[in-house]
């Protein structure tokens, strides 16, 4: 019996010494990606990983929103971290004050083999501070329109082709909404109307389109920013009234009442365009669909936009190092370069040459909403605004009930300002 | 001699035999506990240590808006959950005592059953019976109040939703205990009481709920402490909305602590509630006791 735990004691330690030896740099990769897009991204390193015969990432999916960053924060300030992750740049200001996000140097860039003039100029802002970038940009996500050309057929809003045509305006868009409800469409327009990242993103894209900005010197919603903000809400009150969007839908009820043909309308992020064109591959979808920019519905071209990025953590006082972050920065560099894979989850690489490129203008209907990357509205760089933050925290607390009709749009304002204001110190 | 022999003998094995828990008990209660008090009195973020502020975080307290609903909040649901799980348990315990061998075991054991559940099960149960568009329970609610409601998304709702939840959910441990309580009141009683000719209201008021009052005493501590920590069913089922109508005191301690990273501020609060439950348990049972003696 000794012997034998002898032996096994020696084989251990013999093994343990023999792993240097074979020089593979484990990188430990946490994601919050599980949709259309974590299929996306599975296949994207299991390529690396394939062509990469040093370097194998292993990667973890976590639950999106709050569940990931507060696991994210707790596990690298006792340096239990991952060795890269994903990380939404709306959030970069919490990050950085969290001081989770280690500074990403030209140094390491160049391990990358990028430069930051590879990058569109809006999320490579979003993520710098104080002169230092915090996190490599991957890509621009924002809030797109889908449409149900069967079901708009027969109306003026759809073009022979089975292009939308003809909505500018939110008049435009009412009308066709109403058009839809009396052909026996049960909800015209769908979005996650009961959840904080739904309500948000239309609330967001609806207060920017009308020049509004929702914080201004330090405050939340000041002066004519409040009316606007107002409107806003009122505007999707009333959709809810008329029956023209659905009541309190979670996120996959609200994707569900359009790929079953119930909704004409999505109000949702580009990340479910795999969604529907994998549905459409396999012949289960049943209709012809499309996807445009969300229409200047308030006067202004805008929509909310945020960007996932990869960023490497701080391990307690120290960080990634040497050998093991320059595997890490050659792996971010690989994705970047072959990021036309994660187009085809809906999102506009952030990365010029892959979105410039001959392949990404062939894509439908990525090539047609790739217009709204002038028209992004990043969440202001504040510590109250960002996935999981306390802004979307106040958008299901308040906004989501007042588009009930538990409050009217003035009301919540003002209950959104008492929510928030003291937050941002 | 050899009696004190003895019993230095007997304290030494006492001694082995309470070490273990002692030892458990600081360093895994009373150290976080006292470094939970001595946080509070700092500006310490999450994680590390702050500059020494003094009551400040206390003083804050007392304009904290978000702190007062919750207090409200909290004392809102203790007074939803405590004496009607209580009641209802007792209820319960004597039907199941009435009932005899394998008939009794199935309905204790069918009882107990949501006891065992972790909560994220129960509560992820509990959404899909009360979903808005596709729950069993819905045709129930619109019988009352005329059409579907998403209850955990609306202000009046929410509260009386979680704590039905509660009670489903923690009510089959108050039953045993009071099946305990039942069995432990002698049969001769009961009998003497027949043969003097007593009603069955009379055995009980006389005779059960007498006897039964140091049990009742207990459940209705353990349900007050319990309830006064509410967290989880909260966390999962209504996030505190909508307008803070669900605004618990220790979803105030985990949103400030892990979201917005003032961990001194979030000891203050953990600490009151820590005082809170210990004052008003320490007060209710010598209430009870009061009543017992009379």
């Amino acid at each position: 019996m000794m012997r034998l735990i002898k032996s096994l004691l020696l084989g251990t330690v013999l093994g343990l010494a023999a792993l240097p030896a074979a020089a593979q740099q484990d990188i430990i990769w946490w994601d919050f990606l599980s949709g259309g897009d974590g299929v996306r991204m599975k296949a994207l390193i299991d390529a690396f990983n394939k062509e990469h015969p040093d370097i194998r990432i292993r990667g973890t999916t976590l639950e999106w929103g709050v569940p990931f960053y507060t696991k994210v924060r707790t596990a690298s300030a006792v340096g239990e971290g991952p060795d890269v992750m994903t990380y939404h740049l709306s959030r970069a200001t919490l990050g950085i004050e969290e001081k989770v996000l280690s500074p990403i140097t030209d140094a390491d860039l160049a391990n990358a083999g990028l430069k930051k003039e590879d990058f569109f100029e809006a999320p490579i802002k979003a993520a710098t501070q104080d002169g230092k970038l915090y996190a490599v940009p991957f890509d621009i996500h924002a809030l797109i329109l889908y449409y149900n050309a069967d079901l708009l057929k027969g109306s003026p809003y759809i073009d022979a082709s089975g292009k939308l045509t003809g909505i500018k305006t939110l008049e435009d868009f009412n009308k066709a909404l109403v058009w839809l409800k009396d052909k026996g469409v049960p909800t015209p327009l769908t979005y996650q109307s009961g959840g904080d990242g739904g309500v948000w993103r239309v609330f967001y894209t609806l207060l920017t389109q009308q020049g509004g900005e929702f914080v201004t010197n330090g405050k939340v919603l000041d002066g004519d920013n409040a009316v606007k903000a107002a409107k806003a809400i009122d505007t999707m009150s009333a959709w809810r009234e008329k029956g023209l969007s659905p009541e309190q839908a979670e996120y996959e009820a609200s994707v569900a009442l359009f790929s079953a043909g119930k909704s004409a309308f999505q109000l949702n992020g580009v990340w479910e365009v795999p969604t529907f064109k994998d549905l459409e591959k396999s012949g289960k979808l049943g209709f012809k669909w499309g996807a445009v920019e969300v229409p200047p519905f308030m006067g202004k071209r805008s929509t909310w936009a945020d960007s996932h990025a990869f960023a490497i953590p701080n391990e307690g006082d120290k960080t990634v190092s040497g050998e093991k972050r320059a595997a890490v920065m050659k792996a971010i560099g690989w994705m970047e370069k072959h990021a036309i894979g994660w187009a085809d989850a809906g999102h506009i690489p952030a990365y010029k040459a892959v979105t410039e490129g001959a392949d990404y203008k062939a894509m439908q209907p990525n090539a047609t909403y790739a217009t709204l990357a002038e028209a992004a509205a990043f969440d202001p760089q504040t510590r109250i605004t960002g996935v999981a933050s306390p802004a979307y925290d106040a958008a299901l607390n308040v906004i989501a009930p007042a588009i009930q009709g538990y409050m009217n749009g003035k009301d919540a304002v003002e209950q959104i300002k008492l929510e928030l204001q003291d937050k941002l110190k | 001699m050899a009696m004190i022999e003895n019993r230095r003998k007997k304290s030494l094995v006492a001694l082995a035999m309470v070490t273990p828990f002692i030892v458990t008990f600081t360093i895994f209660f009373l150290y976080p506990m006292l470094k939970m008090i001595q946080l509070s009195f700092t500006d310490a973020p999450l994680i590390g240590s702050g500059q020494w502020i003094g009551f400040d975080n206390y003083t804050k307290l007392l304009s904290d808006r978000l702190f007062t609903i919750s207090l409200k909040n909290n004392a809102y649901f203790v007074a939803l959950t405590v004496i009607p799980t209580t009641a209802i348990a007792l209820l319960i315990a004597l039907g199941i005592s009435r009932l005899s061998g394998a008939r009794q075991t199935l309905v204790m054991a069918l009882f107990f059953m949501p006891y065992v559940l972790p909560v994220s099960v129960v509560t992820e149960i509990w959404a899909w019976m009360l979903d808005l568009q596709f729950g069993i329970l819905q045709p129930l609610i619109a019988l009352i109040s005329g059409k579907p409601v998403a209850v955990f998304k609306n202000p009046y709702w929410v509260m009386p939703s979680v704590a039905v939840v509660t009670i489903w959910w923690t009510n089959g441990f108050n039953v045993l205990l009071f099946l305990a309580g039942l069995r432990n009141v002698p049969a001769e009683l009961y009998e003497a009481a027949s043969l003097d000719g007593a009603t069955t209201w009379q055995k009980f008021s006389r005779i059960t709920w007498p006897l039964l009052w140091p049990v009742t005493a207990l459940v209705l501590t353990l349900q007050l402490i319990l309830q006064l920590k509410i967290f989880d069913q909260i966390y999962l089922l209504s996030g505190g909305g909508p307008f803070n109508s669900s605004y618990v005191l220790l979803l105030k301690v985990y949103r400030e602590a892990f979201q917005s990273n003032n961990g001194g501020y979030a000891s203050a609060v953990a600490t009151v509630v820590f005082l809170l439950i210990v004052i008003i348990s320490v007060l209710q049972f010598q209430l009870l006791r009061i009543r017992r003696n009379r």
